[in-house]
């Protein structure tokens, strides 16, 4: 399997605590990988190890097919990345930040000529380039955090939190540009706990809690991890008695119920049945207002993941 | 996007990479307030320093004599060595922390080697830049204000032995501010042991037996009398430094006069209420003491930057 990052047993404490513990991160090339948990879950301290700010105090680490061992440049010189909220030096102007950094991946002056203007308007710095980035708002920086994390066009792009910060244009406009560099080839690393973000954009996921990986797959069969029944509820204008017992004969309902006219469906099975429960519904004099599916959410398996975690420690 | 392109590619030159790792920090320096503060102070010396004699003589009617030797006489003087170095290194690397602009930074392709000998390359620059302006400030000034300048072949000499001395301050100031991670703590630990030095040695050269300790220290060192080669009791009135910031202007002495002598004493109390006495403790020669104070000034510089480097190699940013 072609991996742009691997880790073995990864571990990493500060002190008595266990930040990271013994994970085993796989993310394919190509890819657009989420990295999901709670503040403090260890994710900010798995990527500082990957990106070489960190060392290991236990397991193995591979980027884009090269063991990192604390500080080697030229296993950065084909990844990007973006820290969590990024700080950059004030006294520098917005593209000389740019330039310098371009200069330290060795990119000729035609190409940073070529580069900076685009990843600026790309950013939408365009026209605020040559203030003084001590002047740029928060939003601003973290702009400029992601043009410099694609300066080089890498091979991988490690985003830390890049949403952090944002306004919700801002934060739309990142999920866009995420998707836009991926399809380039680019494997994206992507670090959040936006549920939603990793929902709207990756294509895997790993979930870590407290350290420890609690599930990593496609975004699709994390989804399906979930246990215990999935509840489609559909909101039926004249809901009859007719329409309730139709349902319940459908081969993959559990059971059904009313509560005024919201219809509550109990499903056995998990795959998408919604078009049959409308064609049903429909069928028998119904009409459709909403349809709602739960147990499909990433954020309930986050949860229940979660929970049964602290479950688990508790025994 | 075409940056460098896809796929494995061959890293730039190590020359490229620090290259542009001593722009990133040249062009920090150049915009430090602090720094251009410094600048001004340091100016503003020169200038008072040249102005002053022509104010005093003009309150009192005369005219300023010719002094040719003015300008190869002038330095900064310890305290200016000092305040350089500080604003040069106090927050060159613990800033960075401090700020947290060390994360991108250190997650470019180059290595913190690389980082740090940039680093001090540019504080090299800076230093030689802004010496060379304010010598050639001075040059300027003492020859409009004092006539012609004698030796100003020894000016280019001396401004290097005072860049050594300059550069010892900077590897201590480094050191602390590596270890600490604290511009702070670096600044202030600095001026402690630099005012702890300045107040000490001279009471040490002045009463005690041992100044020959005081070669051995950053700083002034002990204090001695120059004097021509051959009996200790041939003696001027020139005062020589022993320790490292007394190179450059040492450097500038044993051109114009090779074969001198330095004579060391200390005072004598005889008797309460009689002045005390100068007892003469050794004589060394000129060319002693200077070799002496640049080898303990490259030892400093290399010990202090060995362990400057040796932490920041070793740090784990947790910022």
């Amino acid at each position: 399997m072609d991996l742009a990052i691997e880790t073995v047993d990864l571990t990493k404490n500060y002190g008595s605590l266990v930040a990271v513990n013994n994970l085993d991160l796989q993310v394919k090339r190509g890819t657009i990988h989420g990295f999901l948990g709670p503040n403090g879950a260890g994710k900010t301290t798995t990527i500082k190890v990957l990106v070489g700010l960190l060392k290991a105090d236990g397991g193995t680490v591979k980027v884009l097919g090269q063991v990192v061992r604390g500080d080697q440049p030229d296993v950065r010189l084909n990844m990007g990345y973006m820290p969590e909220l990024p700080k950059f030096p004030k006294h520098l102007k917005g593209w000389e930040l740019l330039d310098i950094y371009g200069r330290m991946y060795g990119m000729t002056e035609q190409q940073r000529k070529e580069q900076i203007p685009k990843l600026l308007d790309l950013v939408g710095l365009k026209g605020r380039e040559k203030d003084l980035i001590g002047k740029y708002s928060k939003g601003m920086q973290q702009r400029v955090g992601i043009a410099q994390a694609l300066l080089n066009d890498p091979d991988l792009i490690v985003l830390d939190e890049p949403s952090l910060g944002l306004d919700p244009v801002g934060m739309v406009e990142v999920r866009e540009l995420v998707k836009e560099v991926a399809k380039g080839g680019t494997t994206v690393f992507l670090s959040s706990h936006l549920l939603f973000e990793v929902e709207q954009v990756c294509t895997h996921v790993t979930i870590i809690h407290r350290g420890v990986s609690l599930a990593s797959d496609t975004l699709q069969n994390v989804s399906n991890m979930l246990s215990g029944p999935r509840i489609l509820q559909v909101e039926v204008a004249k809901l009859s008695e007719s329409t309730l017992e139709a349902v319940k004969h459908l081969t993959f309902v559990v059971n059904a119920s009313r509560d005024g006219n919201v219809l509550t469906i109990e499903l056995k099975t998990r795959d998408d049945v919604r078009s049959q429960v409308s064609q049903e519904i429909t069928k028998s004099g119904g009409v459709i207002v909403s349809m709602n599916l739960k147990g499909q959410n990433l954020e309930e398996v986050f949860m229940q993941l979660v929970s049964k975690q602290q479950e688990d420690q508790a025994k | 996007m075409t940056a460098a392109g896809k796929g494995d590619r061959t890293g730039p030159s190590w020359m490229t990479r620090f290259w542009a790792v001593v722009r990133y920090e040249l062009l920090w320096n150049i915009r430090k307030k602090k720094f251009l503060g410094v600048v001004v102070v340091a100016f503003a010396l020169v200038t008072l320093s040249l102005a002053l004699p022509v104010i005093l003589s003009s309150t009192i009617g005369e005219s300023v004599g010719a002094n040719p030797d003015y300008v190869v006489t002038s330095s900064i003087g310890s305290f200016g060595f000092f305040l350089f170095a500080l604003v040069t290194a106090m927050n060159s690397i613990s800033g960075e922390f401090e700020s947290g602009t060390i994360v991108p930074l250190l997650t470019k392709p180059v290595s913190r080697t690389m980082v740090f000998l940039g680093k001090l390359f540019a504080a090299f620059t800076i230093i030689l830049v802004t010496y060379t302006v304010l010598f050639v400030y001075t040059v300027i000034g003492g020859t409009v204000v004092y006539g012609a300048q004698n030796n100003l072949h020894l000016v280019p000499l001396t401004m290097l032995g005072s860049i050594l001395s300059t550069f010892v301050w900077i590897a201590m100031v480094l050191a602390v501010a590596s270890i600490s991670k604290s511009s702070l703590i670096a600044a202030i630990g600095g001026l402690g042991i630099f005012l702890a030095l300045l107040i000490s040695a001279p009471i040490v050269s002045a009463f005690s037996s041992q100044a020959w300790v005081l070669t051995y220290v950053p700083g002034n060192g002990a204090s001695g009398t120059l004097g021509a080669a051959g009996p200790i009791n041939v003696t001027t009135t020139q005062s020589v430094a022993t320790g490292t910031d007394g190179i450059g202007a040492n450097l500038g002495t044993f051109v114009l006069h090779p074969e001198a002598n330095v004579t060391f004493y200390r005072l004598g109390i005889i008797a309460p209420g009689l002045p005390p006495e100068t007892i003469a403790l050794y004589t060394e020669p000129l060319s002693l003491v200077l070799v002496r104070s640049i080898i303990v000034a490259l030892v400093y510089i290399a010990v202090f930057l060995l362990v400057a480097w040796f932490f920041f190699k070793r740090a784990q940013v947790l910022e």
